[in-house]
């Protein structure tokens, strides 16, 4: 049989669908006629005869339902189904409701996460075979990731036989000038081939090639796509022409296409994405012996065929041959492809909200389960007679998932409007430089996902009470409900089971939350070391070109600083290197002190090395603990003096009276060379949730200049007020200059926790939806249970048992099921102890105190909801109950 | 009532195109006769008949069409088509061989 005519003659007569059924109905009556006939014929009186061939017969009803079948489409009994299913829904508008509601939320949160999961870990990287490229450090166990040294770097790619090529790359911000106001770019030095390696080429132009890395042959730029666009209009003969960067002319040789990504840096980092303006060539200048200083950020292409690992055992051991040439203190080199470079740190986290959230889903199927097994039990009567007329369980159990399924995907049309915001709310709240934050939205790929989650979420919340509402005993299904049915004692546990299961998950949630909020408190209260209050910051560059000496540096910001004193409002004005919390790196060793033995060569001292102006402390808020600041007459001539902080002092000089003393980088130290500690001051972390401060001392600018400073203002007033002064100041020093990143110290610190908040919102958010997901099924549970029970409760108060007896009862029906299922959440919260170990900061995984008061609100939000129905229970009345019976 | 012997499976269809052989008939007709010629012994539940009609119909092995009866009633009546009488030589034959074959395991089972 030819399947195409087939389906014409089904479709036609799926048109004459009216046809049909009238044609059936006809032929029989047809029948029927002619039966009873046959039986009057026989003798039968013409009542018998009637009946006989009714009998004879059989259910019209499921006659033409068989027939129906046979040559319907599949879809058709479908759409049946679903108006059956509207129809229900629509005449329960506040069951419908609830479900609705709570399956939009949770597959809405669950949309939302997966959308950030997609763009941050499940996007390809932008790079063409991205799986081949790595990144390239430096290691020690001190220094897990330390930047290259320029030379080792290039000994290294000369000799290397695992990589096609390989490429070094260091953050090279450069003023552009003369097209507009001065803007400060972000730059990048980069070697030839850095482009090759990431798979990338110019869309107009090329790229640096071999002859730039020579000094003095460094004038090129290639501009990002971005800043072609919008400094120079797009113009197509860009390429050749000159433009003034950090007061020099530079020849742009090419232009990157727009959807150039930067791979991320760790050395003064840049966020990953389109975040780079400008690429100029990296010029090995110096002497090539010289290999003390490290600031490259390796980046390779593999050979095919070549895994990291190997690549990592030929990069030591040219790095051990490197260090035979030149000495060394023991380096091995770091391996790592890009991906688990970039996503490394995030995946943990993405991972453990996924899960939570993933939590959040199972808990509102239960409930939906719950909900739908309570009217499933109000239906009885319905599905009795359904079964009774003869529908088959098989199309019973199908109406039924219909019904799950609709109320599903409706929860999942509205989740996706919530994931919509929610995404947009959830990149708000990313920390600043997320990796990948731009690659977040909702897309195909979600909506895929969030439609095969609600569908899942449909079969799964709809199998149970479709299995039981199939499963019953037509019979016993229309005497019970006729009754008000007591509930068999299976669908009780069943339900039981599931509200336990809610409240475990909730509990595991809640603990969760818990922990992240301590370890966010603690990272929030711990003292910084400053204070962040009433501070303006901002940074500025002093181009090469225009300041050639020390001494023209220390001049700019010497007068800087004296007209920002004379801004009404500022309490105290300072510039330093850097500013606390941003993850400043910059390390001198192999110092030592006086009249101390010098180390031996592995256990070099090392501190963070910083420079700054007298009122840079004061302007921050740090404490002076001994000693004076710096001041100026720590001037240019005058003996070198830093300042300390306290962990330097207690690493260095334990026990000792740090103020005075004196330590030197030099082997055979003159008089002039010795650097005199003048004070200490207390300590500043990394980041605040670093262990420990590193030690770390002070350069008084003049003495050792630096171009790039952070300006720090102290106020009274508003901060931000005084943004424009700082221009107008910088301005009336050098009007080509840029004054770039002006931010409120506060805004640097909140992004400094905004990983714990992130968390910590989440996680509490979730856990928050949980609970009242899990009081809404206890509630459910027992209100229902104790609605099945008013008849007894109600003979119990008629024989003389007091009320508070009965609200005992139902009381202890409601404690059982939250003891129970919090007992399971804390042990599985126990289990969990390991994956949130890196999570959270200042507080055991398994903090008593946390798991302690989860317990109590779990009890207290138990007993909330089991209150109406237990005053309900308390308040029966026997004559109603018997009654009702 | 004693039970009747049911239809071995997959025979109805057969039935019904081989009574269609001789005349087109209503639903009634192929019922009766098949009741007939069978001596009483199988009876066609309408509850199969009719779905087995539409079976047969959507396979393109029958054609109905509504025309008047003996006593002037309208009746839908059932004619055979050529796909149909080629189906029903593929299941005699399909038939008899069965038959042959349970025939000869009986008969074996007897001798033995």
């Amino acid at each position: 049989m030819n399947p195409v005519s087939r389906f014409i003659r089904k479709f036609s007569m799926l048109l004459g669908r009216k046809r049909f059924s009238s044609d059936l109905a006809e032929e029989m009556t047809f029948h029927h006629e002619q039966a009873e006939k046959e039986f009057l014929a026989a003798g039968m009186s013409p009542e018998a005869a009637r009946y006989a061939a009714m009998r004879q017969f059989g259910n019209a009803t499921r006659l033409k339902e068989k027939s129906h079948e046979i040559v319907g489409f599949s879809f058709e009994s479908l759409m049946q189904d679903v108006r059956y299913a509207l129809r229900q829904l629509a005449s329960n508008p506040g069951f419908t409701a609830v479900i609705t509601l709570t399956l939009a939320l949770s597959i809405g949160a669950n949309s939302a996460i997966f959308s950030v999961i997609q763009g941050v870990l499940l996007k390809p990287l932008p790079y063409p075979h991205a799986e081949k490229v790595v990144r390239l450090f430096l290691s020690s166990a001190q220094f897990p990731k330390f930047p290259l040294n320029p030379f080792d770097f290039r000994d290294l790619r000369a000799r290397n036989k695992s990589f096609e090529s390989m490429a070094a790359f260091t953050r090279h911000d450069m003023q552009l000038s003369g097209n507009g106001q001065p803007v400060e770019l972000s730059g990048f030095a980069i070697t030839s081939g850095y482009f090759r390696v990431l798979g990338l080429t110019p869309s107009l132009g090329r790229e640096f090639d071999w002859n730039a890395e020579i000094p003095g042959n460094g004038r090129q730029v290639i501009l990002s796509d971005r800043l072609w666009r919008t400094r120079f209009n797009a113009t197509p003969d860009i390429v050749g022409r000159q433009i003034s960067l950090d007061m020099l002319p530079y020849t742009v040789i090419g232009v990157m296409p727009a959807g150039t990504e930067h791979p991320g840096n760790d050395y003064h980092a840049v966020p990953y994405g389109e975040s780079v303006d400008v690429w100029a060539p990296f010029g090995f200048e110096g002497n090539p012996n010289q290999r003390g200083s490290h600031y490259m950020e390796g980046i390779g292409r593999l050979k095919f065929g070549v895994s990291a690992e190997q690549a990592n055992a030929e990069m030591n051991t040219l790095m051990a041959q490197i260090e035979r040439e030149h000495g060394g203190s023991g380096w091995s080199m770091l391996v790592i492809p890009l991906y688990r470079e970039i996503v490394g740190a995030n995946q943990r986290m993405l991972l453990v909200l996924l899960g939570a959230v993933g939590m959040v889903l199972l808990i509102a199927c239960a409930n939906a389960a719950n909900l739908l097994l309570a009217r499933a039990a109000a239906r009885q009567r319905e599905v009795a007679v359904r079964l009774a007329l003869g529908a088959p369980r098989r199309r019973i159990i199908r109406q039924m998932l219909t019904e799950s399924l609709l109320i599903a995907l409706l929860g999942g049309g509205l989740g996706a409007a919530l994931a919509e915001g929610g995404v947009k709310a959830l990149v708000a709240l990313l920390p600043p430089g997320f990796p990948r934050a731009h690659d977040i939205h909702v897309d195909a790929l979600v909506f895929a996902f969030t439609l095969l989650v609600s569908i899942l979420t449909g079969v799964v919340f709809g199998l149970a009470p479709a299995l039981q509402a199939s499963r019953m005993d037509p019979k016993r299904g229309l005497y019970e409900g006729s009754r008000g049915s007591t509930g068999s004692a299976r669908q009780q546990r069943l339900r039981s089971a599931l509200v336990i299961s809610e409240v475990s998950l909730a509990c595991v949630l809640l603990i969760g939350a818990g922990l992240m909020l301590r370890s966010f408190l603690n990272q929030l209260n711990l003292d910084p070391g400053f204070r962040h209050d009433h501070v303006l910051t901002a940074s500025i560059s002093l181009p090469n070109a225009n300041y050639k000496s020390d001494v023209d540096i220390a001049r700019f910001y010497t007068r800087l600083m004296d007209g920002l004193r004379s801004v009404p409002g500022v309490e105290s004005a300072g510039a330093g290197s850097d500013l606390p919390w941003t993850g400043y790196d910059e390390n001198a060793g192999g110092f030592h002190f006086e009249g101390k033995t010098p180390p031996r060569p592995n256990e070099e001292a090392h501190a963070r090395y910083h420079m700054a102006t007298p009122d840079y402390f004061r302007a921050l808020g740090t404490p002076l603990l001994h000693g004076r600041f710096l001041s100026d007459a720590d001037g240019k001539d005058a003996p070198a003096a830093v300042v300390i902080n306290q962990a330097m002092a207690n690493r260095y000089l334990p026990g000792d009276d740090a103020v005075g003393k004196r330590f030197t980088f030099e082997d055979k130290p003159a008089e002039k060379d010795w650097i005199r500690i003048v004070g200490v001051v207390g300590d500043v972390k990394d980041k605040p949730n670093s262990p420990g401060a590193e030690p770390a001392f002070w350069f008084s600018l003049p003495q050792a200049a630096n171009p790039d400073m952070l300006v720090v203002l102290r106020t009274s007033a508003d901060p931000r007020q005084l943004a424009d002064s700082l221009r107008d100041q910088v301005r009336r020093l050098d009007p080509s200059l840029a004054v770039a990143d002006v931010r409120l110290m506060d805004q640097v610190a909140s992004e400094s926790v905004a990983t714990p908040r992130l968390a910590f919102t989440l996680v509490g958010l979730f856990a928050g939806l949980a609970i009242v997901l899990a009081a809404i099924g206890t509630y459910g549970v027992i209100s229902y249970s104790v609605s099945q029970r008013i008849p007894e409760f109600g003979l119990r108060l008629a024989l003389g048992a007091q009320p508070a007896t009965v609200l005992r009862m139902v009381l202890v029906q409601a404690m059982r099921l939250a003891f129970c299922g919090a007992a399971i959440g804390l042990a599985i919260a126990l289990l969990l102890a390991r994956v949130m170990r890196s999570m959270v900061y200042g507080v055991s995984p398994t903090d008593p105190a946390t798991f302690v008061s989860v317990l109590a609100m779990v009890i207290v939000i138990a007993l909330v909801a089991c209150y109406l129905p237990a005053r309900r229970a308390a308040k029966a009345n026997p004559m109603d109950a018997l009654r009702a019976d | 009532m004693a039970k009747k012997p049911d239809l071995l499976p997959g025979t109805l269809d057969m039935l019904i195109l081989k009574t269609l052989t001789r005349a087109p008939l209503h639903g009634y007709g192929i019922a009766l006769s098949i009741k007939r010629l069978s001596d009483d012994v199988l009876t066609v539940e309408e509850g199969s008949l009719y779905p087995a009609l539409q079976r047969l119909l959507l396979q393109g092995w029958v054609k109905a069409e509504w025309k008047m009866t003996e006593t002037n009633r309208r009746a839908r009546f059932y004619t055979l088509t050529a796909a149909g009488r080629k189906q029903l030589g593929v299941e005699l034959t399909q038939f008899e061989q069965m038959i042959a074959a349970i025939s000869r395991v009986l008969q074996d089972a007897q001798e033995a």
